[in-house]
């Protein structure tokens, strides 16, 4: 058996002339959590759709707990659990019948502790039709029934979308105690770095369908450092400054946010006129906003 | 069976420290004043991840530097406990806190605009009446 929970290789899929996915080489191992961020359009949502099998891709190849992922047979996707933002789920019918189907489908593998650990913290009644649930119990019933079917694989996209402080924290309890079942694997996606931050063993970073990061949060985080530099008059040319992420001009002072910024780096600041230099490392969502946004044109210095 | 400590300790997500330093920083500080004392019980790996709604490799993490450390020592089948102290701290980062300690001090004498001098002479002094306590 592959060590691998996910393996893509050279995975393309174009939207008409669009590359919602280019090129992407990606090993994610068995166990642990790994999140994958990326902007919106980075081709989150694709990866998804290809691995659980909705969607071929136009180039490339895909596996999926050693299996490729156009060859997963019933038994395989009894493995992997989805959950996704809008947590749908048919709304005429009972939290009862819901939750009678789904044990029968995973009979032979239901784990009804980790069901009811998840929906004991979520205050349904087996008579509530899904329609008149909440946005945030819908999701707690959607990740217990998830959970209840003890995938080796759990795929999650956005699963705290839209939730409130309450039905979020909840689900992030849930998430932390069914992810860490031996030899589960957790790949989730979502926005909030924070969130990131609290769950992910690994960093994946997603641009325009490439890879861009693959380490832990603390490891990425690392590689961004800000500088706060007195330079009077325009400072060095951006071009001459490889791994400029941003720059901004704040009162006269020039702050740069850097990639992997080379040893010599105040040197070079002060060679261009800096008086003072200064260094600090940077929060992670910091460190993802100013990376994600590097290529987009900001207001000229 | 000794039962586990509480242990108050806060993380905040989106500090430039990362969880694994925030957690050790404040089992060192508790250990320090005294809010944890030699002997007292840690909460486990899944108990702190809950706590801290954290995943718990990251509390792994923590606890395994501060056991390597010498903060913490593990009691097979019984978890980890407050060491006994010891003289923990390498050399370089004996001498980097002291740095740390000395900016500090510099930092608060310069906001009350206390003469050098009289400020080197106060510590001095401070630092011989604890000679003289001790050898008394």
């Amino acid at each position: 058996m592959s060590g691998l929970a996910i393996e893509t290789r050279g995975l393309t899929r174009r939207h008409g002339r669009k590359h919602a996915l280019d090129n992407l080489d990606l090993a994610l191992p068995r166990g642990g959590i790994h999140a994958i961020v990326g902007a919106n359009g980075a081709g989150k949502s694709t990866l998804f759709r290809i691995l659980l099998g909705f969607l071929s891709p136009s180039g490339g190849e895909v596996f999926v707990l050693g299996r490729p992922s156009a060859a997963l047979t019933p038994d395989d996707r009894r493995r992997i659990g989805f959950v996704n933002e809008e947590h749908t789920l048919p709304g005429w019918a009972t939290v009862a019948a819901v939750l009678a189907m789904q044990r029968r489908l995973y009979a032979d593998r239901w784990d009804a502790r980790a069901f009811d650990t998840v929906i004991a913290s979520f205050d349904l009644s087996p008579a509530q039709r899904i329609g008149q649930l909440s946005r945030g119990e819908r999701a707690g019933f959607n990740l217990a029934l998830a959970l209840g079917q003890a995938p080796e694989l759990l795929i999650l996209d956005e699963p705290t979308l839209g939730l409130d402080v309450v039905a979020r924290r909840r689900l992030l309890d849930a998430l932390i105690e069914g992810a860490s079942a031996e030899d589960r694997t957790v790949i989730y996606c979502s926005h909030q770095i924070e969130e990131v931050e609290r769950l992910a063993d690994t960093l994946v970073v997603l641009e325009r369908g490439s890879l861009r990061n693959f380490s832990a949060p603390d490891d990425f985080r690392e590689r961004i450092t800000q500088w706060v530099a007195n330079v009077p008059f325009k400072g060095p040319p951006p071009d001459a400054m490889p791994g400029l992420l941003q720059h901004r001009k704040i009162d006269g002072v020039h702050h740069y946010m850097m990639l992997d910024a080379e040893p010599g780096f105040a040197d070079f600041l002060r060679g261009h006129g800096a008086t003072s230099v200064q260094t600090m490392p940077v929060p992670l969502d910091r460190a993802v906003d100013a990376f994600l946004t590097r290529n987009h044109a900001g207001p000229a210095a | 069976m000794s039962r586990t400590a509480p242990l108050a300790i806060t993380i905040a997500t989106g500090d430039s420290r990362p969880i694994v330093r925030q957690i050790i920083d404040a089992i060192r500080r508790q250990i320090s004043t005294g809010d944890l004392s030699v002997g007292d019980k840690l909460p486990s790996v899944r108990g702190l991840a809950q706590q801290l709604a954290i995943n718990p490799n990251t509390v792994s993490k923590s606890y395994a530097q501060l056991t390597a450390e010498g903060w913490l020592e593990s009691r097979a089948g019984l978890g980890l406990f407050v060491a006994a102290r010891r003289d923990q701290l390498s050399a370089a980062e004996r001498e980097r806190r002291l740095g740390e300690a000395v900016d500090r001090f510099v930092g608060e004498v310069i906001a009350i605009r206390y003469p050098a001098d009289e400020a080197v002479a106060a510590v001095a002094d401070a630092f011989d009446a604890l000679t003289l306590v001790r050898s008394a």
